[in-house]
């Protein structure tokens, strides 16, 4: 079946009867028959995919039949060029790409000699010339970029929370400081912000009890936690996944994009992972009526690290 | 009167010797004038080894990707407008979501072949850029991508990062809870750069994350910029492949000012129209069957929402993987933040594998000092410095993309999260290290054996009367005598001078 | 260790905070019955709170714990959250017997003939005190065969075949909650008018980020993880949520009964019985899973179908 061993000739000027115009099969008759039916199948898988989507077949019919339907007709015409058709192998001449030497001079002569000498000869309008498509690349790239979008400024910096800030859930209920039990977790957002984009986006808080007494995360954080309530930023400080995984028996936020573990206990500093900073924590305190509400704004930028973060 | 044509026989005779066709190419002929050439370009001949069909995968899914793709834009709306969704998939309804996802949830239950549409988008996808890295390693290890080639080289290489890209565009489209995870990766990726990282952030963005202008510009970019610039490079990929000629491998009758194979006309057309049909007929079975990318399960982005186990589409895999197990370097000082963590492995690992990529058949031609032009290729085994450099980077970038799945090897090897993670940073060094000389090794082993990677064929062992046993090798069928062993005899009714031609085994008739 | 003090917590909370709290409860709900009038005898609770937001449904059933819908015993211990999507019944006394002679053969050999737990070798918690936690809590447990364990040294018990039938496991239930009552008891989820779009928002918010948007489980930090959902009975979602057995997060005052009862209707219908039209799941792994098709069943396939349209050369 194979056609390497046949000598490669020339499609040009070869007589009728020449082996390489045979079909490469040894038995042309027999796979014509098969290609035949190849051929019916696939006309009938295709109508039936016409049929299919008339009835509103499901899916997995619909592809069934056109997939089918398309792989017997491949299969066939594969088939018809592969074992019918003439075998070869046949061969033809590579002409080199390159040009004569002396096209090559005149080429090069045309633009070297002939542009050279056009810019020789107009010197100033050529730097001219330069000079405005100079100024013509740089400010045509001022609309393309400067209208895409707003400049950051500061709002990289801080979120909404603020001093006084009612700590809310998602539908935009206040927490109460008898909502939670000792490992419970909440997603929570300043009050207002629950709605909106950048709420969801940036001021995203996880709400944790850890203990029922006050707790403290680190030396300095002695009120942020009230009746056992760290909040830390739910934005990872790697790349901004929410870490909304939490451990209760191990004390651990784990980010679930690429796993970086923040122990919950001592200020959400990563144990384990890509992640650089530990989460920032939310200073919280629990008013009057016994609502959770922020001391103020994180006292960092929340989420991954950029140029300006200080 | 007597030039009036009446009877049958000179009707046909005044049609010409090919009847009506002939008269219409004809006719062709005198405005386009394409007859010679057009009988040049059907003479071609394609050499037709089975490994020269990779790039034909990636060809045809292209082109699924095409005709699915436009089917997709009529149904699909690009806006990040929230809408409440009644429709008929329980779980989603009366949520509000992007009109974005709410399209897809739409396109994917109420639009009759929507669904199928959408899997053999995404599946055509996959295959397309699988297909793309087969055949990049089959032009690498065979050394096509030499002189005079290295532009194709570099044309396809930019096909590969584009046909990435633009996958990572097109899955985001439907605005899901998977791939808006994949969106916000990528905006604090761009974050990340030094100095403009901000305000570069802020401008493809439209503003801080998450906003309403990306989804749009993803469907700009993904629908007609990235597929215009792509069509034109297929073009140009193609052009200079007709017009360079395919390279072969050595063998019978094969030399570098020479092709071998099948004629355009009829034979590669046939093989490459049907092959277009299986190509379509496997992503259409695979649209049909296996299930992809199911965005009504995973539900409309919401910034505070996460799922784990989530990873990008393979192609982003190595990507992924590699921010897994990078070590939390960070530079933090004098008022600024450098996240190296980030910046190396999502920005400047994949410039230097693509530059390195860019680059390699010139540094290829500086270490081996070759400026010929090639048109046979190599058999991976004769080189084994290249081979080795590719299997080692093949290897390198084949532990990324499984370190992107650490959390699924570890539930299934019923590992620590941990203790894998730790194990892919050392295996990400150790096996590429180690591919390189084992590569060498083998390919040196390769060349060693007689016969090394090539088909046996049968051997007719006879026994001399004294009892030696010896083998010859004998052809299998009548005809296929190889060349080598016998001059070609001429027939002897054709007279003629035999032709003082240097390459052996090519007979020119002429007429 | 929190298992263990969930019941006097609660007790203490709700004592620390009733006073002034009831007071201002009950003038707010006097108030808003004089606002609202009838209208909110039809709608149920103080609605007048609830503004639904863009991620979740306009649907007015959130029924979101405050103070007027939580229901408190006379210790004013929370004793049920919300409306009655969920009743809690404690298991019955009549099984207490039974209940304790199952504890003394199957689990008093770890946890002690008075279940107060045995500190072993040094690993404090390891055989932990059960008295006071609940019945939910010693159910769950037991009728998902994670107890007894199989191995009391791993840092998760897995789920197995359970070793007590449904009505054992609420015997041993009903003899440690006899030693001293606890909260909470067993969820029995009305799950005819749940809302499951409700169920998907809530479980993609509070679920997912373990438990995978597909409900499949994963691999967690260190060697724990979380379980699949594809096979638990309604009651065992709701005992795992509102109890947080192991590593897993409880919800209590977080999540009223009726946001408990949509998500275990999600659970047991759209992750348990996933509609998948468009063909075989793939396991529910996402793009792992599909690039392994898609290279192997796609682009492997079609590469041996090229080796067929091709020639070999030797």
């Amino acid at each position: 079946m194979t056609d390497e061993h046949r000598t490669p000739v020339s499609l040009t000027g070869l007589p009728a009867n020449d082996p390489h115009l045979l079909p490469a099969a040894r038995n042309p008759e027999l796979v014509e028959r098969v290609i035949s039916v190849c051929f019916i199948l696939g006309a009938l898988c295709l109508a039936g995919f016409g049929a299919c989507y008339w009835i509103d077949a499901q899916p997995w019919k619909l592809g069934a039949t056109l997939g089918g339907g398309l792989l017997f007709l491949g299969i066939g015409i594969v088939a018809w060029g592969k074992y019918l058709m003439p075998r070869g192998p046949f061969v033809e001449e590579r002409h080199t790409l390159a040009n004569s030497d002396a096209d090559r001079q005149a080429f090069a002569a045309a633009i070297v000699e002939r542009g050279g000498g056009v810019v020789q000869r107009r010197k100033l309008l050529g730097g001219l010339l330069g000079g405005g498509m100079g100024i013509f690349g740089i400010v045509v790239m001022f609309p393309l970029l400067r209208s895409l979008g707003p400049l950051p400024k500061t709002t990289l910096q801080h979120t909404d929370w603020r001093s006084g800030s009612y700590v809310v859930d998602q539908t935009g209920r206040r927490v109460e400081v008898g909502d939670l039990a000792v490992g419970s977790i909440e997603t929570v957002f300043p009050e207002g912000k629950e709605n909106s984009d950048r709420g969801q986006a940036v001021d995203q808080t996880v709400l944790i009890r850890v203990s029922n007494e006050a707790f403290t995360t680190m030396k300095g954080r002695e009120t942020w936690a009230p009746h056992g309530y760290v909040a830390y930023s739910k934005v990872c400080t790697h790349l901004g996944c929410p870490v909304g995984l939490y451990e209760q028996e191990l004390q651990l936020l784990v980010c679930p994009c690429h796993q970086s573990m923040f122990n919950v206990t001592n200020g959400a500093v990563p144990q384990f992972g890509p992640a650089p900073r530990p989460l920032p924590q939310l200073p919280l305190y629990v008013d009057s009526s016994g609502f959770l509400r922020s001391q103020s704004d994180y006292h960092e930028a929340v989420g991954p690290g950029f140029w300006e973060r200080s | 009167m007597s030039d009036v044509i009446n009877t049958q026989r000179s009707k046909k005779q005044a049609l010409g010797r090919y009847g009506r066709i002939g008269q219409s190419l004809d006719e062709l002929d005198d405005r386009l004038g394409v007859a010679r050439g057009g009988r040049t370009f059907m003479d071609k001949i394609f050499p037709d080894h089975w490994s020269f069909m990779l790039g034909e995968i990636a060809l045809y899914s292209f082109l699924i990707l095409l005709v699915t793709g436009v089917f997709l834009t009529l149904y699909f709306i690009p806006s990040s407008a929230l809408v409440v969704y009644h429709g008929s998939y329980a779980p989603l309804d009366g949520q509000k979501m992007t009109q974005a996802f709410a399209s897809t949830v739409n396109l994917s239950f109420a639009v009759r072949g929507g669904l199928l549409m959408r899997q053999m988008h995404h599946w055509a996808c996959d295959i397309f850029v699988g297909a793309i890295v087969i055949h990049m390693a089959r032009v690498f290890f065979t050394g096509a991508f030499r002189k005079p080639r290295e532009l194709n080289w570099i044309i396809g290489s930019t096909l590969l990062i584009l046909a990435i890209l633009n996958g990572f565009l097109g899955y985001s489209l439907p605005d899901d809870l998977v791939s808006g995870t994949g969106i916000r990766i990528a905006y604090s990726i761009i974050l990340s750069i030094p100095l403009v990282g901000s305000y570069l952030a802020f401008w493809v963005f439209g503003g801080n994350f998450p906003g309403t202008s990306i989804i749009p510009r993803f469907f700009i970019l993904h629908c007609l910029i990235m597929p215009l610039i792509i069509i034109g490079l297929v073009g140009a990929h193609l052009f200079l492949l007709v017009r360079q000629k395919h390279t072969q491998f050595p063998g019978n009758g094969r030399t570098e000012k020479n092709v071998v194979g099948s004629p355009m006309f009829p034979v590669f057309m046939a093989k490459t129209t049907g092959f277009l049909f299986i190509v379509g007929g496997i992503t259409a079975l695979l649209g049909a069957f296996a299930q992809v990318n199911p965005i009504w399960q995973f539900g409309p982005y919401d910034a505070a929402r996460i799922s784990y186990a989530v990873q990008p589409d393979w192609y982003m895999g190595f990507l992924d993987g590699a921010l897994r197990i990078w070590p939390s370097w960070s530079f933090h000082s004098w008022g600024h933040t450098i996240p190296f963590e980030v910046l190396i492995p999502a920005v400047v690992l994949p410039g230097l594998i693509f530059n390195f990529v860019f680059v390699w058949p010139m540094i290829e031609r500086k270490f081996t000092k070759d400026n010929a032009i090639h048109n046979l290729l190599d058999r991976p085994s004769n080189v084994p410095v290249r081979t080795a450099v590719g299997v080692t980077m093949l290897s390198f970038l084949g532990m990324l993309f499984i370190a992107s799945s650490t959390d699924v090897l570890a539930k299934f090897f019923n590992l620590s999260l941990n203790t894998v993670l730790v194990a892919m940073r050392y295996l990400t060094v150790i096996v590429p290290i180690l591919a390189f000389p084992i590569t060498y090794r083998i390919c040196h082993e390769i060349q060693a054996l007689h016969g090394g990677g090539r088909r046996k064929t049968p051997n007719v062992v006879t026994r001399s009367s004294e009892g030696e046993y010896s083998a010859t090798p004998s052809p299998r069928y009548v005809d296929d005598v190889p060349s080598h062993l016998e001059a070609t005899p001429v027939p002897t009714f054709i007279h003629e001078e035999p032709e003082e031609s240097g390459d052996s085994g090519v007979r020119v008739v002429d007429r | 260790m929190d298992r263990a003090v969930l019941g006097p917590v609660l007790a203490e909370v709700g004592n620390g905070v009733t006073s002034p709290f009831f007071k201002r409860c009950a003038a707010l709900s006097i108030v808003s019955l004089f606002a609202c009038g009838p209208v909110l005898l039809f709608v149920g609770g103080a609605q007048a709170a609830y503004k639904p937001t863009p991620y979740q449904t306009t649907r007015k059933n959130a029924g979101t714990p405050n103070s007027t819908m939580v229901k408190k015993n006379s210790d004013g211990v929370i004793i049920a959250y919300g409306n009655s999507s969920i009743t809690y019944r404690a298991p019955s006394a009549a099984l207490v017997t039974l209940g304790e002679a199952l504890f003394q053969q199957n689990c008093a050999s770890c946890h002690g003939t008075q279940a107060n737990g045995v500190p072993a070798n040094g690993t404090a918690g390891a055989f932990p005190d059960l008295v006071g936690l609940g019945p939910a809590t010693i159910n769950f447990w037991v009728d998902s065969g994670r107890m007894p364990a199989a191995n009391p040294r791993s840092i998760e018990a897995n789920r197995r075949v359970p070793r007590l039938t449904h009505d054992q496991a609420l015997a041993v239930s009903a003899w440690v909650d006899s030693l001293s009552p606890g909260f909470p008891l067993i969820p029995y989820p009305h799950l005819k008018n749940a809302n499951v779009a409700d169920g998907a928002a809530l479980f993609a918010l509070n679920c997912a980020s373990c438990h995978t948007i597909e409900g499949d489980g994963d691999a967690l930090a260190m060697s724990t993880f979380s379980p699949s959902l594809r096979k638990i009975p309604s009651i065992e979602v709701a005992e795992a949520i509102r109890t947080g057995p192991g590593n897993m997060p409880r919800f209590t005052g977080n999540l009223s009964d009726t946001q408990v009862d949509d998500i275990v209707k999600f659970v047991t219908t759209e992750i348990q019985h996933p509609n998948n039209p468009g063909g075989f799941g793939l396991g529910g792994l996402g793009p792992v899973a599909e690039g392994f098709v898609g290279l192997a069943f796609g682009v492997g396939v079609l590469a041996l179908v090229g080796f067929w349209v091709g020639e070999r050369d030797d």
